[in-house]
């Protein structure tokens, strides 16, 4: 029995699904939430990462606090503090500058591990059909629930050019 | 019989660690603190050899180990200033630093780390000075004449830094550390193909070196002004830790998109489609860049060949 470096990830039966941080950090701008955010916590799972809770939290808080911010632009909009056009387009803004923060420190706090977990020769695994896939998929799964803060929630950080009042 | 195969491992690792093989030396450290994982010695050089290789969280971890296990050994106070000061903080790392100067003795290799926290504290005058003593007490310490070597490049003695350098590299000719330091003064006074030399040798001792790599592709991006420019950026955006680089990328993000916002809302349609091209672009450059950056030393280090009696 060898002494375990606190840094190293263990041994998953997953290991041939691991992809780099930065495949789930690119969904979440290209496909949405929806994706980005179960997939960071998959690849934690499947690197065996020792700091696998704090990111499955992460995206756990990531889903909740976009949902809270969201909630929060809808009522002020609804109740008309908040008027059509500049004003909305800007408090939606926010919600998605919160998304990408998280995004991005999901990544770095992955990264760490990640570094570790490819220094000692662990499969990585290119998936680039995935991401064409769910950039396809992404109008669909954001259709499947016709309310303003599913799409704030699930939609990508990167807004489409004619994007919607909700960032869609 | 433990005790004496703890410090043999230790010896092997350290000579590893010198060496540049972080892999062999975490590898034997590791089999110090098998045979005894209260080894407050070994969780100290394993802390040192992981801060080589980068694994900043696992140094930190077993840095806090050692110290928990022997707050006297002024080793492992040396070890843990290392580790701070790889974690940016620089008061606790110069208290632990000051502890390990303190008392007969100090080794040469703890007036070199002061002279890095100095540096990074801006106190170049003390840096230079802290360097000096530690070369009163080894005139051919390789640490300290690289040190003061890239000291002297940074205040842009080019000349001195070089002669320094190339002290150090009398001393030990296979000291990966000197190597990259005369690879930088290399590039700095442009010579471009000496650097590469550098380069290519501490990476034929290891592919995975990720300051040669810095090095070597520094001299790659000599060879392109387009890979150059992400180069740069790059290494700016490296100088600042996880959160300050999170902020700027954000910050960018949502400076860009109120200037879409407001452009849009202003009926200026085509300087808002404009501006989101714009960033798209920059977004795309910055994914490809890095790609290329990768394929390209890729290709480099497939010409780069072990020593036989590696």
């Amino acid at each position: 029995m060898t002494y375990q470096i606190a840094d190293e990830p263990v041994e998953t039966s997953l290991r041939s699904y691991v992809v780099r941080p930065g495949m789930p950090l690119l969904a979440s701008m290209f496909a949405g939430a929806w994706l980005a955010w179960p997939w960071f916590a998959f690849n934690a799972i499947a690197m065996g990462s020792p700091t696998r809770r704090k990111e499955i939290a992460l995206c756990a808080a990531a889903f909740a606090g976009t949902a809270a911010l969201g909630a929060t632009v809808i009522a002020l909009f609804d109740a008309g503090v908040l008027p059509d056009g500049a004003p909305l387009r800007l408090a939606v803004l926010g919600v998605v500058t919160f998304k990408l923060a998280i995004s991005y420190h999901i990544a770095a706090v992955q990264s760490r591990t990640f570094h570790v977990y490819e220094y000692y020769g662990g499969p990585v695994r290119n998936p680039g059909r995935l991401l064409g896939a769910a950039y396809l998929l992404r109008g669909l799964v954001i259709g499947l629930v016709d309310h303003p803060l599913w799409v704030i929630i699930v939609a990508g950080g990167l807004p489409r050019w004619h994007a919607g009042p909700w960032g869609w | 019989m433990e005790p004496r195969q703890i410090a043999v491992l230790l010896e092997q690792a350290e000579v590893q660690r010198r060496l540049g093989n972080h892999r062999g030396a975490t590898e034997l450290a590791q089999r110090a603190l098998t045979l005894d994982p209260d080894h407050a010695r070994s969780h100290a050089a394993l802390a040192a050899i992981l801060l080589d290789a980068r694994r900043l969280a696992g140094a930190g971890i077993e840095a806090r180990a050692a110290l928990a296990l022997d707050a006297d050994d002024r080793y492992i106070h040396r070890v843990a200033a290392a580790v701070l000061a790889a974690e940016r903080k620089l008061d606790d790392a110069w208290a632990h630093c000051l502890i390990a100067l303190d008392g007969p003795a100090p080794a040469p290799e703890a007036f070199v780390l002061g002279a890095r926290l100095r540096e990074l504290a801006g106190d170049r005058a003390h840096a230079r000075e802290l360097l000096h003593e530690a070369l009163a007490i080894d005139a051919a310490h390789v640490g300290a004449l690289t040190q003061l070597a890239r000291l002297e490049l940074a205040g842009g003695a080019r000349d001195e830094a070089a002669r320094l350098i190339a002290l150090a590299l009398e001393a030990d000719p296979a000291n990966p550390g000197a190597h990259l330091a005369a690879g930088a003064i290399d590039l700095a006074r442009g010579d471009a193909a000496s650097a590469e030399v550098h380069a290519r040798f501490v990476l034929a001792v290891d592919a995975t070196d990720r300051d040669a790599l810095a090095l070597w592709a520094a001299v790659q991006a000599r060879r392109s002004w387009l890979l150059g420019v992400w180069w740069r950026w790059t290494m700016w955006m490296s100088q600042r830790d996880d959160r300050r680089q999170i902020a700027l990328l954000i910050g960018a993000f949502v400076v860009v998109r109120i200037a879409i916002i407001v452009t849009d809302e202003l009926g200026l349609a085509t300087v808002a489609r404009i501006l989101h091209l714009g960033w798209l672009g920059l977004c795309a450059y910055t994914w490809f860049a890095p790609a290329l950056f990768r394929r390209m030393i890729a290709r480099s280090l497939e010409t780069v060949r072990l020593d036989p009696d590696f």
